[in-house]
């Protein structure tokens, strides 16, 4: 962390906090997350609603990816090879898809709090699987196919990052492929709180982005610590967040700037990622697919699939 | 409250009824809490609370608050990314609610205090987490789960869609909150020299939070960043109930107010059945 002795242009800033966020969040020209919302219902008017099974079912391919992708990492091996394995068979007769992933892909940890993080947050979004599947019983989804591998090129290079990007060289690589997602799944859970039918399901989706939301929050944090320590990275991490960000915002087709980078703006941190209002941005299921669509090189599973 | 004891009356007079909790009732109990939330970080990232336009024609009074003094630029610039979430919080209800919003209640941010000392926390002076930087992490610790566990719990009880949504979007924030300040604490244990103290502050009034709400509580550790169930690794909830037993700083029974509201909140939901 920085020393404010030695940030004395920093120290000078006055400004009313007001001024300062203004500022921060006046560079999104998008509306609130409910207003995305809504205009996501009108285009969709003409196509009868999803079922929460379906709407679960959506969810649950998020959750195989980051489940993968943090399990992956942390022991080098797919969900359903651990030792204590994860179903991620569908209904019968229904194969689940191949993960692609590099060779070894167990991160070689420097920090081993970093590492201690990652093996938190797969344990929990293994647990997401579960909770899911069982949830959806007979009707739950296989997992679809995974790529960890070349899909992150399309990304990095879609945010200007240095490809081949390999997110399971080091450290910092890992927090940035943890980046590309965890904000992903809380604008995926807060947009489909509300079509949800059945309490219990909203019960469960709030919840779910509950978790999603701790994840997104240390992950951000961690990555903010690494760019203002003594001796920050080579990669600008703000730039890189910033630009993954960006790209998060076209992708997803909303013509919305509805995705905020880490950065230092006035004298404030940028670590939540929310609207003018300080609320979180929401996503249709339609634009959330257009932003992982790289990690499904089949699709999705199940009835929402595009 | 007492009925039905007067054995010489034939008609003992009912309770008046509680009447159905709307999701005006919701919104104001989150108010409530928002009101709490914005009026610390605000005090201790300017000196200053909220303005007069946000806090309604008839506010209560505001006891204690002082502004931190920030070594580290990195937790000042948190403190006030996160003290102006929360302001925005409080217009934001006020302006959903309209004239239904209730005004700001009495809050006392000197019960501190008495809450450190409920939880175990000793030391030369009472607990005050507008003292030192790291004192204020673990003021804020006592808030962010809270606001999170509220939100959860009371995001099914909404009937409009839109509020619900509204809810669900800061949830996910107070969620970002909460990993912010967990982490923090947690590396401060770590940090060179390692400062173990505030960790263990911090985890003395998690134990404290789940002896008032009805556990829902995971303490913090380097694999324990995010307090969530057992198993399903969902965000925890709490009824409107564990929420009050937090803020007023009070055991299992009925009452109306205490702790961080001396005279309790504002609106349909402030006492405690249980």
């Amino acid at each position: 962390m920085r020393n404010k002795a030695n940030n004395a242009a920093e120290l000078s800033e006055t400004k009313l906090l007001d001024q300062i966020l203004s500022r921060r969040r006046a560079m999104m020209f998008g509306g609130s997350a409910l207003a995305a919302l809504a205009l996501g219902n009108s285009v969709f008017a003409q196509t009868a609603p999803p079922s929460d099974a379906d709407i679960l079912n959506f969810a649950l391919n998020l959750e195989y990816l980051e489940a993968e992708y943090y399990t992956l990492a942390t022991t080098g091996l797919t969900i359903d090879k651990i030792p204590t394995p994860i179903g991620i068979t569908g209904p019968t007769g229904t194969t689940p898809g191949t993960v692609t992933s590099k060779a070894n892909p167990m991160v070689p940890f420097a920090d081993l709090t970093i590492k201690a993080y990652a093996t938190e947050i797969a344990m929990e979004e293994r647990n997401h699987v579960t909770v899911l599947r069982s949830a959806l019983g007979s009707a739950a989804i296989a997992q679809p196919a995974i790529d960890l591998q070349t899909s992150f090129n399309t990304l990095a290079t879609l945010a200007g990052i240095p490809t081949p990007f390999d997110p399971f060289a080091i450290d910092l690589n890992f927090l940035l492929g943890a980046y590309i997602f965890e904000d992903v799944g809380v604008t995926a859970y807060h947009g489909a709180a509300a079509l949800l039918s059945s309490p219990a399901n909203v019960t469960k989706a709030a919840g779910l982005l509950g978790a999603e939301s701790y994840h997104a929050g240390l992950i951000r944090t961690k990555l903010f610590e690494l760019q203002t320590a003594s001796t920050p990275p080579a990669l600008d991490i703000f730039k890189a967040t910033q630009a993954i960000s960006a790209a998060r915002a076209t992708l997803d087709g909303s013509g919305t700037s509805d995705d905020v980078g880490l950065s230092v703006v006035g004298s404030s941190a940028t670590i939540v990622n929310a609207d003018a209002d300080s609320i979180a941005f929401a996503r249709t299921t339609t634009q959330v697919i257009k932003i992982v669509s790289a990690f499904f090189p089949s699709g999705l599973n199940g009835k929402i699939v595009a | 409250m007492i009925v039905g004891c007067g054995g010489s009356s034939s008609h003992p007079v009912p309770p008046p009824p509680p009447g159905p909790i709307t999701d005006t009732d919701i919104l104001n109990f989150a108010l409530n809490l928002e009101y709490l939330e914005a009026e610390f970080y605000l005090r201790a990232t300017t000196g200053n609370g909220l303005s007069a336009a946000d806090i309604g024609a008839s506010p209560g009074a505001v006891t204690g608050g002082t502004k931190v003094t920030f070594p580290t630029l990195d937790l000042e610039e948190y403190a006030n990314e996160i003290a102006q979430d929360e302001v925005n919080h409080v217009k934001f209800l006020r302006k959903t609610l309209g004239s239904a919003a209730v005004d700001r209640p009495a809050i006392d941010l000197t019960a501190f205090a008495a809450l450190a000392t409920a939880a175990g926390i000793t030391g030369a002076a009472p607990f005050n987490p507008f003292a030192d930087e790291n004192s204020f992490l673990v003021g804020a610790f006592v808030f962010e789960d809270v606001g999170v566990t509220a939100y959860n719990g009371a995001a099914p009880l909404l009937t409009s869609k839109p509020f619900l949504t509204a809810a669900a979007g800061i949830l996910a924030v107070e969620g970002y909150h909460a990993a912010e300040i967990r982490t923090l604490i947690y590396e401060s244990s770590i940090a060179t020299p390692p400062n173990p103290i505030f960790l263990a502050d911090a985890n003395k009034i998690s134990a404290l939070r789940a002896t008032l709400g009805g556990g829902n509580e995971i303490k913090i550790s380097a694999t324990t960043i995010a307090p969530l169930s057992s198993g399903s690794s969902l965000a925890f909830a709490r009824t409107t109930d564990q929420v009050l037993h937090i803020v007023y700083a009070s055991g299992a029974g009925v009452g109306s107010k205490g702790g961080f509201f001396p005279n309790g909140l504002n609106g349909k939901i402030k006492a405690t059945a249980a």
